[in-house]
């Protein structure tokens, strides 16, 4: 029990530390990389809950995926960092506060008093046989396939919106399609085979009348 | 449960040594004398222009977030591959419904050329 | 696991509405710019084949499905019903204003009607996951609704509004749920409500639950202090969004309040009437006098629903089957309301003109009498001048929260909706004081558009002179519980 506490520990540390950088960091792109080390550290301490599956598909989908969307946003938009910081310093104590207040209160309400091990023992550590993936499976193809067909809705509503809100075709764009660029038009730019009897080098013949014809 | 995953928890910390390690030991090391000039981006003795990022085009994003809803779709049919043999034809009916439906927003953004990169 | 078929009847609707928004995308990619229309036609067949089959399978007894995350009763069948007529007269306001402005695309019915299906999930929801589930799939096409003009800035800027505050919204709600489930251990509303019917108050896990729930709730209705996204949204989403968003959600948010708090966490009532107090004394004041200070009437309608989430909020916290069954009354009421004010502004659009200002409803009688007629009996009910439905409405959830004695709330109500009446009268007088602009062209409208605004209109008469047909059916959908 000693090690995994230390382990969550210092886990929960990384995280928070991560996602204070996220919000302090100038250059958007090194807070979205934070922000792949607050996912990586949390499906950390999932997998201490022995939510083995969460934690896998956190880093998978999040970090493999929206992390990757999040980089192209970010760069898409090209916002300037330096306009967007002007009042960070001046709103800093406010913020400070209210997040203070916030912590706070949710300790109280989350923390120990409330939330602590007498209310919610410790479940017993699961067996090194037990598989949490088909844990998972069994039930959500069973008690909760109705949820599980409304999420693939939601996902189904994502594709149109996505489509519908970006996809647009503008007929001023300007491509080369590489297939129309190598293919050559009938007639002069097609190469011609022509069959014919081999011949025999011609006599220079004449060389006054060219001489004239050139002229 | 947790044992399972102590090798993982020692091969992440060998694979932070291993890309920390030489980096630290170059700093701590390494002769560093920075000036201004060193410090200064090199662009073939012209000022820099401008910042080096330059924007992304709408259509990553459009592809990016395909890719995001059909990862998605993996992580639920992980679960499934793994309990099919117990649940038996219901799971498997209860995964084509879900896929069909998916299926119906592949084809949509197929014909719609959302694939196509122009 | 053997699966019982049976399982499947209670969603017949669902699946009704789902096979025509898959059916729609589909076709539309083969339609051509003229033929779009056929969307239009597909997505009114499966309303309405979705309404008979919502009858077809409702009725009797309060029964759950799917291991407790679906449940049919009076309510869903009702809601399912009323949900679905005001999305028919959504679609039909909707079509010339998609058409003058090339918007008559197959995505804008698909999206509508997975609005649609997200709505029918919640109000037949049994289980906070359920709800959420299908909450998201409701806002999630809202959201591509509201941005759906893609060409406008401001639309796009009220969909970012929209979309920001919703997930904020969405998310606060899973926060309670979470400390709810963490309280409780489960999801599903029976047990919940059997869990903090055995721990009571004492629980402050719980209590913590409710707040955020509550929080959530008033995102979903728009209720003052968790107001801020609604008029902008009003002011920059395209009409037809702002008619879907504006009407049938509503009845779903009233759906989703009466599963959560009625159903989930009965015994906690003492709890969460406190807040529903607050909420509905700030919505009905702040909703009623910013709307008269208006000249948009998209922004005045915005406050005008804020204020009337107070009102639905009374029948909530007054916790008898009264004023549920009032307060459902209402909700119903006010959708159908809504769609009628929204639809009589889409009347007045035509290519290249937004009907937004006030200004822009003047001398309605001259250019369209009956127009007219029906505008003024939309806004009489939403004052609440008998004989339309909205006196009705009004007096219902009055008489609930005078039940509980709470005197000096049916006082304040009353009070803010006479202050109310104001600028809704001012509507009417521009209809019928007022000269049209010089500019103003005719009227043209499809005989459909005539006949649903006509429809809609006329319901608001008739449910005000015989209440009891509409009533009766939400007073049995409390009782049997």
């Amino acid at each position: 029990m000693g090690f995994e506490k230390f382990l969550f520990y210092l886990f929960a540390l990384i995280t928070l530390w991560a996602a204070g950088m996220v919000v302090s960091r100038r250059n958007p792109v090194h807070a979205v990389l934070f922000l792949v080390l607050a996912f990586v550290s949390s499906a950390a301490l999932w997998i201490l809950m022995e939510a083995e599956f969460l934690g896998i598909v956190l880093i998978l989908v999040y970090v493999g995926a929206v992390m990757v969307l999040f980089l192209f946003v970010v760069m898409m938009l090209d916002v300037d960092i330096a306009a967007l910081r002007a009042g960070f310093i001046d709103y800093l104590p406010l913020g400070l506060l209210i997040a203070g207040i916030m912590a706070i209160e949710i300790f109280l309400i989350v923390g120990p008093a409330n939330f602590g091990l007498h209310a919610f023992p410790a479940p017993a550590p699961a067996g090194t046989d037990l598989n949490n993936t088909r844990e998972l499976g069994l039930l959500l193809y069973t008690v909760y396939v109705y949820p599980v067909e409304i999420a693939s809705v939601i996902l189904l509503v994502a594709i149109i919106a996505a489509i519908r809100l970006t996809l647009r075709r503008r007929p001023d764009n300007k491509y080369v399609d590489p297939a129309r660029q190598v293919r050559v038009k009938k007639g002069p730019d097609r190469i011609r085979l022509v069959k014919m009897a081999s011949e025999t080098p011609v006599p220079v013949v004449a060389p006054a009348l060219e001489k004239e014809s050139d002229e | 449960m947790l044992d399972n995953y102590l090798p993982i928890l020692i091969f992440i910390l060998v694979g932070i040594l291993v890309g920390v390690g030489p980096l630290a030991l170059g700093y701590l090391l390494g002769p560093r004398r920075p000036d201004q000039d060193k410090n200064a981006p090199y662009e073939c003795g012209f000022e820099a222009f401008e910042t080096a990022r330059l924007k992304f085009d709408v259509r990553y994003y459009l592809v990016a977030i395909l890719f995001i809803l059909f990862d998605l779709e993996i992580a639920f049919l992980f679960p499934w591959a793994v309990v099919l043999d117990e649940l038996g034809v219901f799971a498997f009916w209860a995964m084509v419904v879900f896929l069909g439906i998916l299926v119906v927003g592949f084809f949509y953004e197929w014909k719609k050329g959302a694939l196509e990169w122009e | 696991m053997p699966f019982d078929a049976a399982n499947l009847v209670p969603i017949l609707p669902e699946i009704a509405i789902l096979i025509t928004a898959s059916v729609v995308l589909i076709v539309d990619l083969y339609l051509k710019d003229q033929d779009k229309g056929l969307n239009h036609s597909l997505s009114l067949i499966g309303l309405v084949i979705a309404i008979a089959l919502t009858g077809a399978v409702g009725g009797g007894e309060r029964q759950i499905f799917f291991d407790g995350n679906l449940v049919r009763d009076g309510i869903s069948d009702l809601l399912k019903g009323a949900i679905l007529v005001v999305s028919i007269l959504a679609f039909i306001y909707a079509r010339p204003w998609l058409k003058d402005r090339g918007m008559l695309v197959g995505e804008f019915y698909v999206l509508g009607l997975f609005a649609v299906l997200g709505m029918l999930v919640m109000v037949s929801a049994n289980s906070f996951l359920t709800l959420y589930l299908g909450l998201e799939l409701q806002a999630l096409s809202l959201y591509a609704l509201v941005a759906f003009d893609r060409d406008s800035k401001k639309g796009a800027e009220a969909a970012m509004k929209y979309f920001v505050l919703g997930a904020l919204g969405s998310g606060l709600l899973l926060y309670g749920i979470s400390m709810i489930y963490g309280a409780t251990g489960s999801i599903e509303l029976g047990p919940v409500a059997q869990a903090v019917a055995a721990q009571g108050i004492a629980n402050k896990v719980l209590v913590f639950g409710i707040v955020f729930l509550v929080i959530g709730i008033g995102f979903k209705f728009g209720a003052v202090p968790f107001h801020m996204w609604v008029p902008d949204i009003y002011e920059g989403a395209p009409t037809p969004a702002v008619l879907f968003l504006g009407s049938a959600p509503k009845i779903a948010a009233f759906a989703l309040a009466i599963r959560m708090l009625v159903e989930g966490l009965p015994s906690l009532h003492a709890d969460w009437q406190g807040m529903l107090i607050i909420l509905a004394v700030l919505s009905m004041g702040l909703g009623n006098l910013v709307a008269i200070a208006q000249t948009n009437i998209k922004r005045m309608l915005a406050y005008s629903a804020i204020g009337h989430a107070g009102f639905i909020f009374l029948g909530l916290l007054a916790g008898s089957q009264q004023g549920y069954a009032a307060a459902m009354f209402y909700a119903i009421v006010y959708a159908v309301m809504s769609a009628g004010a929204f639809g009589i502004l889409l009347i007045l659009s035509r290519k290249g003109f937004d009907a937004e200002n006030l200004e822009d409803l003047k001398g309605l009688n001259d250019r369209d009498s009956w127009y007219a007629a029906m505008m003024t009996l939309v806004m009489f009910s939403m004052a609440g001048v008998p004989p339309t439905v909205g006196f009705m409405a009004k007096l219902l959830v009055l008489e609930s929260v005078v039940r509980i004695d709470l005197v000096w709330l049916a006082l304040v109500a009353v009070a803010f909706s006479i202050i109310g009446a104001f600028y809704y009268l001012r509507v009417i007088k521009f209809i019928y004081f007022d000269r049209p602009a010089p500019d103003a062209p005719i009227l043209v409208t499809s005989g459909g558009v005539r006949i649903a605004m006509t429809a809609n209109g006329l319901a608001l008469l008739a449910l005000g002179l015989f209440p009891a047909a509409l009533l009766s059916l939400c007073q049995a959908a409390f009782a049997v519980q």
